[in-house]
């Protein structure tokens, strides 16, 4: 029993530190099938997690956290549109700035609170820490096993993955999906067709951004929230999403299972000890491995991802053609 | 817009973008004076302290001016070099993974020297730091000139794959692992023997480093290789169209892999310098410049005299805040990032304006 509740909580705890990779991955595919590389997932995900954490804190409610920290990260998101689609700045350089601007803010406005007369807002048991509670799913939680890891998490986590679903119906089998991504793939030919180009770019940056801001919070929320002076929640979660949006295929179906492959190297990092100790003949060596290994794992199976994809040029790649360009209609 | 639209100025003058870029500055320290009141801090005394960065009034002033140095030279290096790429349009943006290799052979050096020569030892730390990090340029060069892999991705993975490496050796206690100190029972990294730390001029009290005579050379040089040499030219066509580079006879490929090669090794000279003036190791040690470097060259339009200036500018915003720090606990030294990152966002727009105009739609179909 001792074996089959260590593998529980295991895989529970893979979904549960995979799904802001989830938020992160999906908002990047959003952008990037628009044609613009956004870097700036890690300062993202940092404003919409602090502003939305602090004014969840005041409201006392998760729906106005969520609802705030999708429009402070989309308010940078229409930042980042506006300096790369209208002012044709350089995408890599603008995305790296507003990582570098949004960790910052988030250790200003944390550093700034902690200081001020009310004191960080703290979790605790408030009304607010109920509503992030797991749920339980009747008839499916009780399934063994399956039923704990599956259904019976905070409700955060089941937005994830719809929005992954239904971001995969959009770009599957909508109209304006397949304007997005032939966007992507040539600007000038989706120009020509009569798209709006500029409006679909920053109506979809925004969008994107919104959605790695609501998996900011939810990694705030998760960590109890908690500040700390010299640790950002987000602790290089969104350039392990960038990662994974490469190792998806730029697919927020694939997204789904690659997250879940992310947050099992993960969690191993935490559950090592556990596996080699719970079953020492098959897996004690785990051990032996080192923490940092597994943290690692993601970006070295991405690097590999990356140089055999384009080794292989197979048109089935999922990147759009035209990614990391601006397009200025003048220039055509 | 309807009847406007944005036209490229035809007259493109130099003391339009400073003025320019002054008010861009000016806009961006308004917007960190705002923040500043929303903490209830009066912005011209921080400003004030930060500008001043502790030197006034201080018997050890001479101190402030070596740490300045310790930031402002890592940074100018890695600027130099990360501008090198940028005008070839490479998206070198491992400047942290290749800054954390170079720093890590050049300890392996530094560690395993007791008793050499400084000067050898010193000299076999930077040789060292520029061939791994170069090294790693070259591969990722090699994979982008074969099979076009894309290099933003492939450099920014590499930085964290050397971070933890870097981790991993400063958090593993074993009897192989030279990095940590002997005497303590916690993984700690150990000092490097004295012969491995950078030495310097002595005047009086103040000792004026070789790393920075070293970084002031390389900026004269950097920037006669841009400006005079054959090589230098290369880069900028290649940078302006690799097609064009192509069709006048010039191997991309291998203009690509050795400018890749120097871009790199650069910056792990700057490790190798940065290392050996810390006299220590940690994986902290880059003080971020891969990711401040960018903006620095960016901010300078890669041209090497601005590159030089910005550096000894932002050196001075970020050693500031540190040292305003100390007077106002509500603000770290984070606050430096969020102006750098204001101070780019507002320089971008005024930029915008210095280069573009609006103009008429007539107007336009007529020219």
């Amino acid at each position: 029993m001792a074996e089959l509740e260590v593998i529980t909580l295991f895989l529970f705890s893979v979904i549960v530190y995979s799904i802001p990779l989830l938020y992160g991955t999906a908002g990047e595919i959003m952008i990037e099938k628009s044609g613009s590389l956004n870097l700036g997932v890690e300062g993202t995900m940092a404003i919409g997690a602090v502003t939305g954490y602090v004014v969840a804190c005041r409201t006392n409610s998760l729906f106005v956290g969520v609802l705030v920290a999708f429009l402070a990260a989309a308010v940078v998101g229409a930042a980042f549109a506006f300096f790369t689609v209208t002012l044709q700045a350089n995408q890599n350089v603008t995305g790296l700035t507003i990582t570098t601007f949004g960790v910052a803010f988030y250790f200003f406005l944390g550093n700034g609170l902690s200081n001020s007369a009310g004191g960080w807002p703290m979790l605790g048991d408030t009304t607010l820490a109920a509503q992030f509670a797991g749920i339980e799913i009747p008839l499916l939680s009780k399934i063994p096993v399956i039923g704990k890891v599956l259904f019976s998490h905070n409700i955060l986590v089941y937005l994830a993955v719809v929005i992954a679903v239904l971001m995969w119906l959009y770009f599957a089998k909508t109209v304006p999906g397949l304007k997005l991504r032939s966007i992507g793939e040539n600007p000038g030919a989706a120009d020509s067709l009569g798209i709006n180009v500029t409006l679909y770019k920053y109506i979809h940056i925004m969008l994107g951004s919104g959605i790695m801001g609501i998996g900011g919070l939810y990694m705030g929320l998760n960590m109890g929230g908690t500040f700390e002076g010299s640790n950002c929640w987000i602790n290089g979660y969104g350039w392990i999403a960038i990662a994974l949006v490469i190792f998806a295929n730029w697919s927020p179906a694939r997204a789904i299972v690659g997250t879940v492959v992310f947050g099992l190297f993960n969690s191993l990092r935490v559950y090592n000890v556990a596996f080699a100790t719970t079953f020492p003949g098959a897996l004690g060596w785990l051990n032996k491995i080192p923490a940092h290994f597994f943290s690692a794992l993601p970006f070295i199976i991405t690097l590999i991802v990356l140089i055999l994809s384009s080794m292989r040029k197979n048109s089935s790649s999922g990147e759009p053609a035209a990614i990391g360009r601006n397009y200025y209609r003048e220039d055509r | 817009m309807g009847n406007f639209h944005l036209v490229r100025r035809a007259d493109y003058s130099i003391k339009r973008v400073i003025i320019y870029y002054l008010i861009g500055i000016l806009i961006s320290l308004s917007i960190g004076a705002i923040l500043l009141m929303s903490l209830n801090i009066n912005p011209i005394e921080y400003y004030s302290r930060m500008l001043s960065m502790g030197l006034i009034g201080n018997k050890f002033a001479y101190k402030n001016v070596e740490s300045l140095i310790k930031i402002f030279v890592p940074l100018l290096i890695t600027s130099l070099a990360l501008g090198l790429a940028f005008k070839m349009r490479f998206w070198n943006i491992g400047g942290e993974g290749e800054f954390l290799a170079g720093a890590i052979c050049a300890s392996v050096v530094a560690f395993n020297s007791k008793g050499m020569n400084p000067f050898l030892t010193v000299l076999l730390m930077c040789i060292a730091a520029m061939l791994s990090a170069g090294l790693i340029g070259l591969a990722v060069a090699a994979l982008k000139v074969k099979f076009n892999t894309n290099e933003t991705l492939m450099t920014l993975m590499l930085n964290y794959i050397m971070l933890y490496v870097i981790k991993y050796l400063g958090d593993t206690k074993a009897d192989w692992n030279f990095f940590l100190r002997e005497d303590s029972d916690r993984p700690i990294f150990g000092e490097f023997p004295e012969n491995a730390e950078m030495g310097g001029i002595t005047i009086g009290f103040f000792t004026l480093q070789y790393s920075l005579i070293v970084a002031v050379i390389l900026t004269v040089l950097i920037y006669f290789y841009i400006k005079k040499t054959k090589q230098g030219y290369e880069i900028s066509v290649v940078g302006d169209s690799a097609a064009t580079a192509k069709y006048a006879g010039m191997n991309v490929s291998w203009i690509v892999l050795r400018t890749m090669f120097i871009s790199a090794s650069l910056i792990g000279l700057a490790a190798g310098l940065a290392t050996s003036t810390a006299g220590t190791v940690s994986d902290s040690i880059t003080n971020n410049v891969g990711w401040t470097g960018i903006i620095v060259a960016w901010l300078s339009k890669l041209s090497i005299p601005a590159i030089f200036v910005t550096s000894i500018l932002i050196s001075v915003l970020q050693y500031g805040c540190r040292a305003a720090a100390t007077q106002y606990p509500a603000i770290d030294q984070n606050f430096a990032d969020i102006l750098q990152g204001i101070i780019l966002f507002s320089v971008l727009v005024t930029d915008f304006a210095a280069t573009f105009r609006i103009a008429k739609r007539e107007e336009a179909s007529n020219g």
